[in-house]
């Protein structure tokens, strides 16, 4: 079991002077769905490239167990945290089944060879994210959705304890969405966590346990998601007029065109 | 599923195979251009002389020309090849080459200066490497990043400098002495008329290949991006500066061994990782061994298509390269 | 198999010389290069390989010609020289190629031949002889002493009186002469020419000429037309590589202020004649005397 934590937590985002009043102080404990909400370029990406220790923070510190992450080594973080990126960068050529066995690579030695069982964990992987029959495409040929499925393959491959995952949705078709919204959640059940950004505020409502919501002009405010997912907190984050409605007991907001009027 | 596992080439067996069979094209190519050459000497009369025995002649032929120059060829060959295929994990660009990015230009700068200051052997290679180290961080410090460098930004900065190289070169060519003019020609194009120590070149190659092998996976999570890289565990900027550092040593040694030969880098990872795929923990070994066996072919041609006139390896190594660099930019696979 | 029946002749010269009894052999033939290196054989060399085009006339007007074994690319004369094996560019030897012609004494070009390849001949126990005439009296000397190590000592010395006399005779009649500015044009794209410490501006100097660049700080040096107009020469003499670049000195009369122009005074000299240091530079000298000559008698008094 291990907890990830936010300890007076304050995000470096270029050209933003860090205000100590908007630092975060959060558990993040197994079992947990985290959504990260708020409108463009208020720090999501940055928050959980942050958690995962590839930016360093302004202020506060992350804790992996009680351990501040800047003290771990790399690999051990990476055998405990694993990160799927919003935008894929484009580097060699590489075959998706190539792809989703990158995920081993924190848990092998330099002069192991993937085992048996490493080749099974990225088959599985692969084949719970219907890409079975890519297998041997070269990842350039795919689309944007079978390529956001092949990194979340190989984060699956991983297997860590801790999943951040940026915009697990972008470019997939509906029961993609779906399918990949069941598997993170599915983590959760097995007792893993997982945070991920969002930008669609029904996808949090369905499917996390709590949000984090990221203002661009207040401090943030996170807790359970049924709590804090309503109007009154929802308008303000993103300065839009919504409607609210209720579909299979979840709620379900609209944006209406109608001005928005701050409260304050 | 079987299927899946035997092409993604990841068990031992997958990597010895090419690997062994690689191993006897080299033996079987410096066996071809040991036996080749303006003298015909029969296979049984060179292994006589190799074993010290026959005409003092063929001894002499064997032991003291071809045998040096066929060694000094095949580490060239392994040493660019190897560093060709570092720098375009370093730069995630198949097109980056020692020779096309200037890297090799600025070793052959600084040995040039070297000559003109009377120094020879190691000093000589120290002042390559200095020159080629230089030479890469000009490259890389104004392309920008190294996490986010475009290929076109990156190209553009290497042609300028192998230019701005070669315009020192010249430089250096108009004011030398006379005397040092004919040994200092030869930089330029690349050539192993008189490479006769390959000691050093083969003290590098060899153990720099075998230690890359455990770096391997790392190396193939850089070749995919430095922050995908990062977040598997690998620490980034320590095995940049690494590749880096070993990349430049590569280079320079090969440049005080046989001046600058081109794209030996650019071919021979490219070829290998058409047929291989791209797992590093092959390709880089496999790149040693293939660019070795490259060089010393090309270089027997060199030595033997118009005989007696000599031609440069850096003649056909170009002639090859050319070609293949045009077909990758063609090919937009950059 | 060519191999085996030169090394069978080998033995057999041994087996003959050593039947001589204290015959001439057991004496040392020593001589200084051009590097000023001794250079000694203990037998007059029967197996001579000659580096550069220079080399070869120079070994075959000592009288040595039949005993050259190898020469190099552009070795045209005299044309037995062509017949000879060559081993390639003199940038770039077939080293394999020489060493399997076996000979014992290598005539090297210091500044022509690459220093790493020579450094290998060395290596393997061949005698190196470096030829690289500057003088006049370098080139009798370098005849004299190729005939020493080629045991043709009659024939070289000989040759060598009759180039040394040629250029006393052509140094006396030109000593009084008018001084005529002279260029020497050695390419033509780049525009070079020489400095006083070139053979071809002695040549000049020989002849009564001025060369204009004696003061360049480089042998060779790369001018641009605008030196040579400033420099206003009244002769232009064009080598070059052939014999068919008149368009070269074509190209001067461009230039009607230019004095050469003016006069007509555009000549050509083979460069065969005057760009190689051998005893043919007399023939060259004497063609370049008479167009000094002419120049002298186109000046308006």
């Amino acid at each position: 079991m291990t907890w990830l934590r936010a300890d007076q937590l304050v995000v470096a985002i270029p050209g933003q002077t860090p205000c100590s009043e908007h630092a975060l102080t959060i558990d993040f404990k197994p079992g947990e769905v985290w959504g990260v909400l708020g409108p463009n370029g208020v720090g999501k990406t940055t928050l959980l490239h942050t958690l995962a220790s590839l930016t360093t923070p302004a202020m506060g510190q992350v804790m992996l167990d009680d351990t501040p992450l800047k003290d771990l080594h790399r690999t051990h973080i990476a055998q405990q945290v694993g990160v799927m990126f919003q935008a894929h960068q484009d580097g060699f050529p590489a075959t998706v089944f190539e792809t989703a066995l990158l995920g081993r690579f924190p848990h092998l030695s330099p002069w192991d060879m993937e085992s048996e069982q490493d080749l099974a964990l990225a088959e599985q992987a692969l084949a719970q994210l219907d890409l079975t029959s890519l297998v041997q495409r070269s990842l350039s040929t795919l689309s944007g959705g079978e390529r956001q499925r092949a990194a979340l393959a190989t984060l699956l491959t991983q297997q860590p304890e801790i999943w951040l995952v940026d915009e697990p949705t972008n470019h997939l078709d509906l029961h993609h969405q779906v399918a990949v919204m069941a598997l993170l959640k599915e983590q959760a059940l097995r007792q893993k966590t997982v945070i991920m950004s969002l930008h669609d505020v029904n996808l949090a409502a369905q499917w996390c346990s709590h949000v984090l919501l990221l203002y661009p002009d207040r401090a943030p405010i996170w807790g359970r998601a049924e709590t804090l997912l309503t109007q009154e907190y929802l308008e303000p984050l993103y300065r839009q007029s919504l409607a609210v409605t209720e579909v299979n007991q979840r709620p379900v907001f609209v944006p209406v065109a109608q001005v928005y009027k701050s409260i304050d | 599923m079987l299927d899946v596992r035997s092409k993604a080439r990841v068990t031992r067996r997958a990597i010895f195979l090419p690997i062994a069979l690689l191993v006897l094209l080299a033996v079987l190519s410096m066996v071809l251009s040991v036996t080749q050459g303006s003298v015909a000497l029969s296979p049984s009369a060179v292994w006589q002389a190799l074993q010290g025995q026959g005409s003092i002649l063929n001894q002499t032929v064997v032991m003291e020309l071809r045998l040096p120059r066929v060694l000094s060829a095949f580490a060239t060959g392994g040493l660019l090849a190897l560093a060709g295929a570092l720098m375009q994990i370093l730069l995630r660009n198949p097109l980056a080459d020692p020779y096309v990015l200037g890297i090799s230009g600025g070793a052959s700068v600084a040995a040039l200066a070297a000559i003109l200051l009377g120094l020879t052997g190691l000093l000589m290679s120290g002042m390559a490497f200095i020159g080629a180290a230089l030479s890469t961080l000009l490259v890389f410090g104004l392309a920008g990043q190294l996490s986010h460098n475009s290929t076109l930004r990156l190209l553009l900065t290497g042609v300028v400098i192998a230019a701005g190289w070669g315009a020192l070169i010249t430089l250096i060519l108009a004011l030398a002495p006379p005397d040092k003019l004919p040994g200092m020609l030869y930089w330029l194009m690349g050539d192993l008329a008189y490479a006769h120590t390959p000691w050093l070149a083969w003290l590098v190659l060899v153990p720099v290949t075998v230690l890359l092998v455990p770096l391997g996976r790392s190396l193939n999570l850089l070749a995919r991006g430095p922050m995908q890289a990062a977040a598997l565990g690998v620490n980034v900027k320590g095995l940049e500066r690494l590749v880096f550092i070993v990349a430049s040593l590569l280079t320079a040694v090969a440049v005080t061994t046989a001046g600058s030969v081109g794209f030996v880098g650019l071919v021979v990872p490219h070829m290998l990782r058409l047929v291989l795929g791209n797992d590093q923990r092959l390709i880089l070994p496999a790149s040693a061994l293939a660019g070795g066996c490259l060089v010393t072919l090309a270089d027997t041609l060199a030595r033997t298509v118009i005989a007696p006139e000599q031609l440069p390896v850096g003649v056909i190594t170009a002639l090859l390269g050319v070609p293949t660099f045009l077909y990758l930019l063609q090919r937009g696979r950059v | 198999m060519m191999i085996k029946i030169t090394a069978f002749a080998r033995i057999l010269i041994g087996l003959l010389l050593s039947w001589v009894p204290l015959g001439a052999h057991a004496e040392q033939r020593c001589v200084i290069d051009d590097k000023a290196r001794e250079v000694c054989l203990d037998k007059p060399a029967q197996r001579i390989a000659a580096l550069s085009p220079g080399a070869t006339e120079l070994i075959f007007a000592a009288g040595a010609g039949a005993q050259v074994v190898a020469v190099v690319s552009y070795s045209d004369y005299p044309p037995a020289a062509q017949q000879i094996t060559s081993v390639g560019s003199h940038t770039r030897l077939d080293l394999e190629r020489l060493i399997a012609l076996q000979p014992d004494l290598v005539l090297a070009w210091g500044t022509g031949n690459p220093s790493e390849q020579i450094d290998t001949l060395k290596r393997l126990g061949l005698p190196v002889y470096y030829v690289e005439p500057h003088e006049f009296g370098d080139i009798a000397d370098n005849i004299v002493n190729m005939a020493v190590l080629a045991g043709t000592e009659p024939e070289g010395r000989a040759e060598a009186q009759r180039f040394r006399r040629g250029i006393a005779a052509l140094q006396q009649r030109y000593q009084g002469a008018a001084p005529v500015p002279t260029f020497y044009q050695v390419w033509d794209s780049p525009l070079m020419s020489t400095n006083g410490e070139h053979y071809i501006s002695k040549v000049v100097s020989l002849c009564g000429g001025e060369n204009v660049f004696a003061d360049a700080d480089r042998l060779i040096p790369r001018l641009s037309q605008e030196v040579v107009l400033l420099r206003n020469p009244e002769v232009i003499v064009a080598g070059g590589m052939g014999e068919r670049n008149a368009h070269w000195l074509e190209a001067w009369r461009a230039f009607p202020e230019l004095l050469a122009t003016q006069r007509d005074n555009l000549f050509f000299v083979p460069p065969s004649l005057i760009q190689r240091p051998t005893p043919r530079l007399l023939d060259g000298a004497a063609i370049l005397c008479e167009k000094l000559d002419q120049a002298r008698a186109r000046r308006p008094f």
